[in-house]
């Protein structure tokens, strides 16, 4: 089953390398559940404004090793319940990157976007040509091959759809 | 071409005579260990029977359950999802461990770091059961499967294998050693790899200080650590396993996505600054800075070790007036010994403030600082906000740094009170 491409807005630059997302809420809001209560604390230490300026299908740019640290679930809860539909960053950090396509959320390892991309551009992932563009420039990147694992994950909607999507197979 | 150990294990796990790094396979955990925590364990219970229809676990003696993280609980709905984890050990026949310290520790004292074992966990830092030959890796939720399904789809990891040379100078310990591996070869060098410990200088560092560098992988992108056993894991870990498995190594000729020589002869005490645990350097460039809280402890350091030389450091001292010393042995049973060796009168007469084990001043539940204060710690991370206001600061540091620091309230070289 192929996955659907990302399209939408460059929500956020995020330049630091080795980025901790609990940043993101604070590491003060990480015992928070609700959605709407996480969304509500996002980004107030980068950009007050990000919840109004944001809508649905946005799509964040990270630096290498993306998710650094001890990763947690919150900031990505929140950053989609804002509408962000996915992260491309130069490369992920295996403990983020395996919490977060169990849940579902795309991610894209893309070397050099961050150089090619300014805040606000249209940009789109293809899954299938395995192409990250620009739609505002006309540059376009190579991302990196899912695993058949990630791509079954993503396409399952996330770890539930993917295991019963296993149980299937096992059973067949 | 031989194998890594984690190829074997993961061989062994899976039921097949050789796989190797690359490989899709379906393995049998023989381990899945969780401590409870709201959207984890609580979530997985309920997704286990209401998504999946399963009542109980497959093999009930494979899991453990640890309650240390809100430990003593501060409120009814902490409490409540104890009682949801010692309720569902209950009916699954699984134990529930709790006050017995951090669960990483006690996982090893229980026998869970059987050498030539694959275990899982939800928690990146059960990696230091690899000090044993125990293959031990951090799923994230993903953990649910192994409650679901008896094999997990799992691919073989690739593995770079760390070489440490030279014996380390005195007041140099496993936090210098570990933070040092991060500085030379990057915080992402070992992504999705398994970092596999080796070398002669390993017969210089203990079991405790070879947990403390296992436990912290994560920190160089991997998803676990290991070290090939030898007399002295072996000796530990052999009469308490709780399963009869040959344990396995590294063949000399296994096939490694790189190998690092580090030589830790001239190693010096090292400080991590914040905000991140990639920011490695020299403690001597930051002698003077102030700080005014202490913590010793974690599944990362609090060892007897650690203890052992913060009461060299503070014996017959007195902490500087209105410094926060925090000291939190990683285990009840570390606990124990330290009091039968006398280091926790030390340490108390010190001014020290030494409470049962809790994974709970780590991530700044209890013992939060306010903004504008300064720590020094041996906690897994630096990142901000981590114990307490996004405004305080951790410096990770070695035990006996702390002990030096709660002296003369700023960094300080350990090595002049030893």
């Amino acid at each position: 089953m192929p996955l659907n491409n990302l399209r939408g807005r460059v929500a956020f630059i995020f330049d630091e390398v080795d980025f901790d997302v609990d940043q993101i809420v604070g590491v003060e809001n990480i015992k928070l559940k609700d959605p709407a209560e996480l969304a509500a604390v996002a980004m107030s230490a980068y950009d007050p404004e990000f919840a109004k300026a944001v809508r649905t299908g946005d799509i964040l740019i990270g630096a290498d090793n993306f998710g650094y640290g001890h990763p947690h679930y919150p900031p990505m809860i929140a950053m989609r319940h804002l509408g962000i539909a996915g992260v491309v960053a130069e490369s992920f950090s295996p403990g983020y990157w395996r919490g977060e396509i169990a849940m579902g959320f795309p991610q894209a390892a893309c070397p050099g976007v961050r150089q090619h991309v300014s805040r606000w551009d249209e940009v789109e992932v293809d899954w299938t040509a395995l192409e990250f563009r620009n739609l505002t420039t006309g540059i376009v990147l190579p991302i990196e091959t899912l695993a058949e694992g990630d791509r079954l994950m993503l396409a399952e909607g996330g770890l539930i759809g993917y295991l019963h999507a296993r149980e299937k197979e096992i059973s067949a | 071409m031989g194998l890594t150990i984690a190829e074997k294990i993961l061989a062994r796990a899976a039921g097949r005579e050789r796989v190797k790094a690359g490989d899709d396979i379906r393995a049998r955990p023989d381990f899945i260990i969780a401590y409870d925590f709201p959207g984890y364990t609580d979530v997985i219970f309920r997704q286990m029977k209401e998504d999946f229809g399963i009542d109980k676990v497959v093999a009930p003696e494979r899991f453990a359950m640890f309650i240390d993280h809100m430990v003593p609980a501060i409120n009814p709905k902490e409490e409540e999802l104890h009682q949801i984890t010692r309720d569902w050990g209950t009916e699954q026949g699984v134990p529930v461990y709790e006050r017995l310290g951090i669960g990483h520790q006690v996982a090893a004292e229980l026998g869970y770091a059987t050498p030539g074992s694959f275990a899982v966990h939800f928690d990146g830092h059960i990696s230091q059961l690899g000090t044993f030959g125990t293959l031990a890796i951090g799923l994230r939720r993903h953990l649910l499967e192994a409650f679901v399904n008896e094999h997990i789809l799992i691919k073989v990891p690739q593995t770079t294998r760390v070489e440490l040379t030279g014996k380390p100078r005195p007041g140099v310990m496993a936090r210098d050693i570990f933070h040092h591996i991060v500085r030379e070869i990057g915080s992402s060098a070992c992504r999705f790899q398994v970092l596999e410990i080796a070398g002669e200088a390993l017969d210089h560092i203990s079991l405790e200080g070879r947990q403390s560098i296992t436990c912290l992988a994560m920190f160089t992108g991997a998803i676990t650590a290991i070290i090939n056993p030898d007399s002295r894991s072996l000796e530990y870990a052999l009469p308490r396993a709780r399963l009869k498995l040959d344990p396995l190594s590294s063949d000399s000729d296994a096939n490694y996505a790189a190998v690092h020589t580090i030589d830790l002869t001239d190693l010096e005490p090292v400080v991590v600054i914040p905000p991140s645990p990639a920011n490695t350097r020299n403690l001597s460039e930051f002698t003077g800075t102030e700080v005014q809280v202490g913590y010793l402890g974690s599944c990362a350091s609090g060892r007897l070790e650690d203890l052992r030389i913060a009461a060299q450091v503070l014996k017959g001292r007195q902490i500087k007036p209105g410094f926060q010393l925090n000291i939190v042995p990683t285990s009840q049973e570390i606990m124990r010994q330290a009091a039968e060796e006398g280091i926790i009168t030390d340490l108390v007469a010190a001014g020290a403030f030494v409470t049962s084990s809790s994974c709970d001043y780590c991530f700044g539940r209890i013992g939060a600082m306010a903004a504008g204060q300064r720590a020094v710690s041996t906690g897994t991370l630096n990142v901000r906000g981590r114990m307490g206001s996004r405004d305080s600061e951790i410096f990770i540091v070695n035990a006996a740094a702390v002990a030096a620091a709660a002296l003369d309230g700023c960094i300080t070289d350990p090595r002049k009170y030893l």
